[in-house]
């Protein structure tokens, strides 16, 4: 799946570089600045490299975790074959990782469909991003921004050797193609991390607590990538309530947007 | 004393199960550690966190175990406070043979004050409540972080050409393909 390029430019000059892949019904991005001439930088052979070691990390996991592939472990817990205490460590690991979130936010993020089957999906990418961003690091690459179908996980600068964050837009939820805004990830900013839930999302798996949803779209920033996925979905299902009470209880920035288009912001959103 | 030994048990269990909970809640450090009810039961000190609220069964209630019932219950067990007055109180009715509430220290977490309370029936824990999972006032927000309207018109709209990256609702790989973000990507590609 992995498209290449033809490596024309480049003047000693470090230029950003996209390569892609399908996994988990949606696209994955890696972004890497690559400078052709300057010998130790990264280049395109070093950006596929990388690319590979991410999309591999994703295909694994979502052999195991896809309730999308009748043949998956978790199809197989899903069909009642397999039980808990019997499943692979990595499972019984997300499981209990999922069921802390679901203690910290009072439910609003829960493991478990109203038809009490596990899905543990909306955890998992967020796993995948991070677990990929940490392979990343460990092969030496510093600078990088991965985007997993919406959420996305930066390390270093679009500008090797500079203090420049990495600069998301979010996608307004009333037009696809247009923005609402930006927010830095990376360099000078706290933030690495930034992920968004909307109550039309893919899948189905925000449970709201309440009968309604308040807001159509959330987005969370935070200092890893689980935490900012978790909790925008969170504050999907609970409202205004687990918006407090994630703004309150974590380092986060937060954007709310209600169906009518109004906003509710965290003063990292607000403008300076 | 059987039954002393049984409410501290208990506490210390709640105790530890709260500390347990709140290790498990750890998240870039916000400051909410808290010890837990302790065994010795003495006083147990109470939280740390920086929003103050305070821990309704402090106070020295003597001796061991008996950390929540800050009542006059160490002794005799026979007697029990009437746990009229307010939170800190124990409503135990006290009977030699076992029987009341126990309330466990408050104890700081993250979402706020908690107190754990059992219910003990001739010796033995029928019930073990949180009494308060949050404040509802909302002091345990942190007030600079709180969430306010943002109007529109006041945002500087990004435009797509000044960003490297682009969040938004997971999109489908079908979607993606009419996306902002594969316009970005393809532009790096």
């Amino acid at each position: 799946m992995q498209r290449t390029s033809n490596p024309l430019v480049g003047a000693g000059k470090t230029i950003l570089k996209a390569r892609t892949f399908e996994c988990m019904g949606t696209v994955i991005g890696l972004t890497m600045p690559v400078d052709f001439l300057t010998e130790g930088q990264p280049g395109l052979v070093e950006l596929a490299a990388a690319t590979a070691v991410v999309e591999r990390l994703f295909h694994e996991l979502d052999e195991t975790f896809s309730l999308y592939r009748p043949d998956s472990e978790a199809s197989r817990l899903a069909r009642g074959e397999l039980k808990l205490p019997q499943a692979s460590a990595r499972m019984r690991e997300r499981y209990a990782e999922a069921h802390e979130w679901r203690l910290r936010t009072e439910g609003a993020f829960t493991p478990e469909r109203p038809d009490g089957v596990l899905d543990l999906s909306g955890i998992i990418k967020g796993h995948a991003i991070g677990e990929a961003g940490t392979s990343l690091l460990a092969l030496g690459r510093g600078d990088w921004c991965l985007n997993a179908g919406g959420d996305v996980l930066v390390s270093g600068s679009p500008h090797p050797g500079t203090a420049e964050p990495w600069k998301a837009g979010i996608v307004d939820s009333a037009d696809r193609r247009t923005l609402i805004t930006g927010y830095a990830l990376g360099g000078n900013s706290p933030h690495t991390a930034i992920a968004t839930s909307g109550s039309a999302e893919r899948g189905e798996h925000i449970w709201r607590v309440g009968s309604s949803a308040e807001f159509i779209q959330v987005t969370v920033a935070a200092a890893d990538i689980v935490t900012a996925d978790v909790l925008a979905t969170a504050i999907v299902a609970g409202g205004t309530r687990m918006l407090d009470r994630a703004a309150g209880g974590w380092d986060v920035a937060v954007l709310a947007i209600r169906a009518d288009g109004s906003m509710l912001a965290t003063p990292g959103f607000q403008p300076a | 004393m059987k039954l002393r030994g049984t409410v501290a048990a208990a506490l210390a269990s709640a105790g530890i199960l709260l500390a347990g909970w709140q290790t498990g809640t750890q998240v870039n450090g916000i400051s909410t550690v808290a010890s837990s009810t302790t065994a010795t039961g003495t006083t147990g000190a109470t939280g740390s966190g920086s929003s103050g609220a305070g821990s309704s069964g402090a106070g020295s209630s003597g001796a061991a175990g008996s950390s929540g019932p800050t009542g006059s219950s160490s002794t005799s067990g026979s007697s029990g406070s009437s746990g009229t007055s307010g939170s800190s109180s124990s409503s135990g009715s006290g009977s030699s043979s076992g029987s009341g509430t126990y309330k466990g220290n408050t104890v700081q977490t993250r979402f706020g004050p908690v107190q754990v309370q059992i219910t003990v029936a001739n010796g033995k824990i029928t019930d073990v409540t949180a009494l308060q999972l949050t404040n509802t006032d909302g002091k345990s927000i942190q007030i600079s972080n709180r969430a306010a309207p943002l109007l529109r018109s006041k945002v500087l709209a990004a435009q797509s050409a000044n960003v490297q990256t682009v969040s938004g609702a997971t999109i489908t790989s079908n979607a993606y393909l009419t996306s902002l973000q594969a316009a970005i990507d393809a532009a790096n590609l």
